[in-house]
């Protein structure tokens, strides 16, 4: 439904005429997004009534007032990179691309903190930071992620999360605009004591800012957050080799680091490898992505291709239960004592260090992949298009092996006939966070949208692994925050919160309490009213 | 080729962004990691490459007809190819060749904004992109001794360019180009008021008929001059005649060299000598033209295919333009190998440079734009400590020295051939 002039007009007044645009040829470029042609059948989502591009909180709180008096739904993002940043579910919604706040705003050394804007993105931040000594966590969206969604808004974990943290846990602040116009900062930053906790003194809302998979823009806009920050061990700006794409990687591990990729004879002994790992806190980066052979270095599909296609089924089994690891410290000693203990583990569960895995080339690439998640990209989508994640968990190290094997029974079907690429099942990492977070599992499936046979596959897989009457009902609720959590279409609160405490029931009093008026979009957060 | 050609890349275009930003890999400086110019000054979407892939499909499937909006989101574009770096840093499509087939699209349905009209008017009376006479354009080499191929046959051939032969301001750096050849023996000869456009840039702007017509052209004449390589200083002239001639199927037959090029063989054949001293910090802006989008064209003829089920390839394997094999070492070399000039180099560089402003039709129709985009590279200069930019390309050196101007910036701009002269 288009604005009229008048509600055009309001906002118009807030933004400026630059910023504002109802054109088609501007909003028909807020609605297309991976994901889409399976959830809504085509490339494109609902076309939001206008867009803007606010630049300050004022202007955002401004608008959020003014959809308050007009009954306008907004939906705000910051890199747009997924369903859950663009699909709207009214069809008179605006949208706010937050890429005017781009600021970092504070780096305070000290403290290990920083203060960032929403369109701040990850790998810009490393950057700033690495001149510090300062490292803020790799998230395994990539590069181009923003801070604050990746921190509050969306479910999402990375190669780094057993040294930097679940990545949803390191908010130590936030300006946040409620969906009714008022701001609220959390913890020590209301109190004016500076951004330095979130739970207090002063509100502590970290549960409700972002639950586990986030509100994706249903509860409001995250104008700034502060966030916790780790050592970074190497240069002030670390030197990269060849050119782009093929072989772009830091020139060599800086020396404070050391890369290990490592075979183990069952995927079962990588897991139990991976959790003693995480438990002797030891690891930058403890993680198990199955690749394609070639798949972080290789220019393209065909030259991965040329690399995989001839491999025997010894080098493949040896891909498919690799382990990444990547240790590090500023102490020459410290650094020896870590590397001892991890090939005492790798001893104890069967496991070798195969030097094509450890080539300095490889080592180079890998390090950048899991510190940067350079190549996710490369990953995900290049292969064939499309992916999709479910199961997605973040659990104790025995169910996370149970959910690995009940996630090969339900997929092997579909890799087998074709319609699903299956290059393995990801175990990040185990995150032992003070021991309660457990290891974070993805079960990724790629797929092709515009293959019939892939869609019509991939949909029919989807559907069994989100229905709560099925094999998955014993793995919890399918935690799609960081795929394609779109409520009108996956239902997975109203169907699955019965099953667990009436969690929804929850969630819809908060959504209500802070926005009572319905004018944040609910689309990937959950439903004021069940259909 | 067509629009329709990429609508397979256009559904798989997964609105990732890379294309705003140079590749990550190569992020060096917070402040200096946007990679594409025109979505760094508009914002919205539609301006990056992810968002032509939008505008593209949805037009060819009728949801949204040509608008000023439309328009002004295909032409503020210097179409410099900092997005198609980036993209396939990790996909497999190509976002310059769509932006560049939406263009053609839009001209052949009339779809045109007037400064670009008027350019091309102007093109198609005078043979030359600057709108003068053509009876001017040997002006610049008025009294150097040198063969005239119109009327006899040299080995190389220099070819100006219409921005070396209608701009007074860079006449001198012309002649003195062509006058380093002749000191150093080369059997060289120019066309004098003959010279023509190469094509390039109206094709750019999507007048595709116009590069058909003049590399025909530039093949006929220059099979008559006998000409074994042809040298020019404008960058774009270069990519024109070596890649997109090739693009077309009218592969030159001459070898083309940008004078970098052909300067480096002479300095390193000992015949070009650089001795005085230069004593100056410089950093060196990597042309578009000479760079990333000077990669040889690559032809490929196959169909794509599925391996492991859903695994994307091609057959036969199909290799991609990725901007890794542009010009990117000589002119460096070329300055280092002049005393005592000190060569720093910026944040974004080779393949993920920032672009000048100038191409893609936006110095002849948005100059403020081109101006914006020239001051975010001269502050970047300014940044890295250099006292000048240097520049291989006459359209980004002219557009450097037009922003310092309108900002009253005091860092000099050079062409690399001008230091190399002045330490001769």
């Amino acid at each position: 439904m288009e604005l009229t002039d008048l509600e055009y007009k309001a906002l118009e007044d807030i933004v400026g005429s630059e910023n504002i645009s109802r054109e088609p040829a501007i909003l028909e470029t807020y609605n297309q997004v991976w994901g889409n042609k399976l959830v809504f059948g085509q490339k494109w989502s609902p076309r939001p009534a206008a867009v803007l591009l606010p630049g300050s909180t004022e202007e955002v709180q401004a608008i959020v007032k003014a959809c308050n008096r007009f009954g306008i739904q907004f939906k705000p993002f910051s890199s747009g990179f997924e369903i859950t940043a663009i699909g709207l579910v009214s069809d008179k919604a605006i949208m706010l691309d937050l890429k005017r706040m781009d600021r970092i705003l504070e780096v305070d050394v000290k403290n290990m903190r920083a203060v960032v804007e929403p369109y701040v993105s990850v790998h810009r931040f490393q950057v700033e930071l690495a001149k510090y000594g300062l490292y803020y966590g790799a998230i395994a969206a990539g590069p181009s992620a923003g801070v604050i969604a990746s921190a509050c808004c969306h479910a999402g974990s990375g190669q780094t999360n057993v040294f930097a943290g679940a990545i949803e846990r390191n908010v130590l602040g936030a300006e946040w605009v409620l969906p009714t116009g008022d701001v609220l900062k959390l913890g020590t930053a209301a109190s004016g004591d500076g951004w330095f906790s979130a739970d207090g003194p002063g509100l502590s809302l970290r549960g409700v800012l972002r639950g586990h998979c986030g509100a994706n823009g249903g509860h409001g806009v995250i104008t700034k957050v502060s966030v916790k920050l780790y050592p970074w061990y190497g240069p002030a700006e670390l030197e990269r080799a060849g050119e782009i794409p093929a072989y772009r990687a830091v020139k060599q591990v800086p020396d404070e680091y050391k890369v290990f990729v490592i075979s183990f004879p069952t995927q079962d002994n990588g897991f139990d490898a991976l959790a003693e790992i995480g438990k002797a806190e030891i690891a930058i980066s403890d993680y198990q992505i199955p690749l394609p052979p070639g798949g972080n270095l290789g220019e393209g599909n065909d030259e991965m291709w040329e690399s995989m296609k001839n491999l025997d089924e010894e080098a493949r089994k040896m891909f498919a239960t690799m382990v990444i690891v990547i240790i590090g410290s500023k102490s020459k000693r410290e650094l020896e004592y870590r590397e001892k203990y991890l090939l005492k583990i790798i001893e104890k569960f069967g496991g070798s260090l195969p030097p094509p895995l450890n080539a300095p080339m490889v080592q180079s690439g890998l390090f950048d992949a899991s510190m940067f998640s350079f190549g996710s990209v490369r990953h995900v989508f290049r292969l064939t298009s499309d992916f999709f994640i479910n199961p997605c968990a973040d659990a104790s190290e025995g169910l996370i092996k149970n959910l690995h094997r009940a996630a090969k029974e339900a997929m092997g079907p579909y890799w087998n006939n074709g319609t699903i690429l299956q290059v393995g099942s990801a175990i990040f990492h185990p995150v032992y966070e003070n021991y309660t977070v457990g290891a974070h599992h993805e079960d990724m499936y790629m797929y092709d949208p515009y293959d019939p046979d892939s869609l019509e596959g991939t949909k029919e897989l989807v559907s069994k692994t989100i229905d709560p009457n099925g094999k998955f009902r014993r793995l919890g609720v399918p935690c799609l925050g960081g795929g394609l959590q779109f409520e009108p279409a996956t239902h997975i609160h109203q169907t699955w919160g019965p099953l667990y405490d009436n969690y929804d029931v929850w969630q819809r009093k908060i959504k209500a309490a802070l926005d009572p008026n319905n004018t944040a979009d609910w689309g990937c957060y959950v439903p004021p009213e069940y259909p | 080729m067509s629009l329709e050609t990429y609508k397979h890349d256009m559904l798989r275009c997964t609105r990732c962004s890379y294309c705003k930003w140079i590749p990550f890999e190569n992020f060096r400086n917070s402040d200096f990691v946007k990679g594409c110019p025109s979505v760094a000054r508009y914002n919205w979407h539609a301006y990056s490459a992810g968002g032509k892939f939008n505008i593209a499909l949805s037009f060819l499937e009728g949801r949204i007809p040509y608008s000023d909006t439309f328009l002004d989101a295909v032409y503020k574009c210097q179409m410099d190819g900092s997005c198609d770096v980036s993209c396939k840093s990790v996909q497999d499509i190509e976002p310059l060749q769509l932006m560049q087939e939406l263009r053609i699209k839009c001209v052949e349905d009339g779809q045109v904004i007037p400064a670009h009209s008027s350019v091309i008017e102007g093109l198609q009376k005078t043979d030359n992109m600057m709108q003068k006479s053509r009876n001017d354009r040997g002006k610049w080499a008025k009294g150097l001794n040198v063969k005239d191929l119109t009327k006899e046959q040299a080995e190389v051939y220099f070819h100006a360019g219409c921005k070396y032969s209608f701009d007074e301001g860079l006449w001198n750096t012309a002649r003195d180009m062509l006058t380093m050849l002749i000191d150093a023996s080369v059997d060289v000869g120019i066309m004098g008021d003959a010279e023509m456009c190469c094509g390039g840039r109206a094709y750019e702007l999507g007048y595709k008929d116009e590069l058909i017509k003049y590399a025909s052209r530039h093949e006929k004449t220059l099979k008559k001059a006998g000409v074994k390589t042809i040298v020019t200083p404008c960058a774009h002239g270069y990519q024109t005649m070596k890649v997109l001639y090739d693009k077309i199927g009218k592969k030159l037959e001459p070898e083309v060299l940008h004078i970098t090029e052909y300067i480096d063989r002479l300095i390193k054949e000992g015949k070009i000598k650089p001795k005085k001293k230069v004593p100056l910090t410089v950093t060196y802006h990597d042309p578009c033209h000479l760079g990333r989008l000077a990669e040889p064209w690559i032809h490929w003829n196959g169909k794509e295919t599925k391996v492991l089920g859903q695994l994307i390839v091609h057959d036969p394997p199909k290799k991609f333009r990725r901007g890794a094999n542009g010009v990117y070492g000589i002119p460096r070399d070329i300055l280092k190998s002049i005393p005592e000039l000190k060569l720093v180099e910026m944040y974004r560089i080779r393949a993920a440079a920032w672009c000048c402003g100038s191409g893609g039709g936006v110095k002849e129709a948005y100059p403020d734009f081109a101006i914006w985009t020239a001051t975010e590279r001269i502050n970047e200069a300014k940044t890295v400590g250099a006292e000048a930019i240097v520049s291989a390309c006459p359209w980004c050196t002219q557009n450097f020295r037009d922003a310092i101007k309108e900002t009253g910036e005091k860092l000099k701009v050079f062409d690399v051939m001008e230091l190399v002269q002045e330490s001769i």
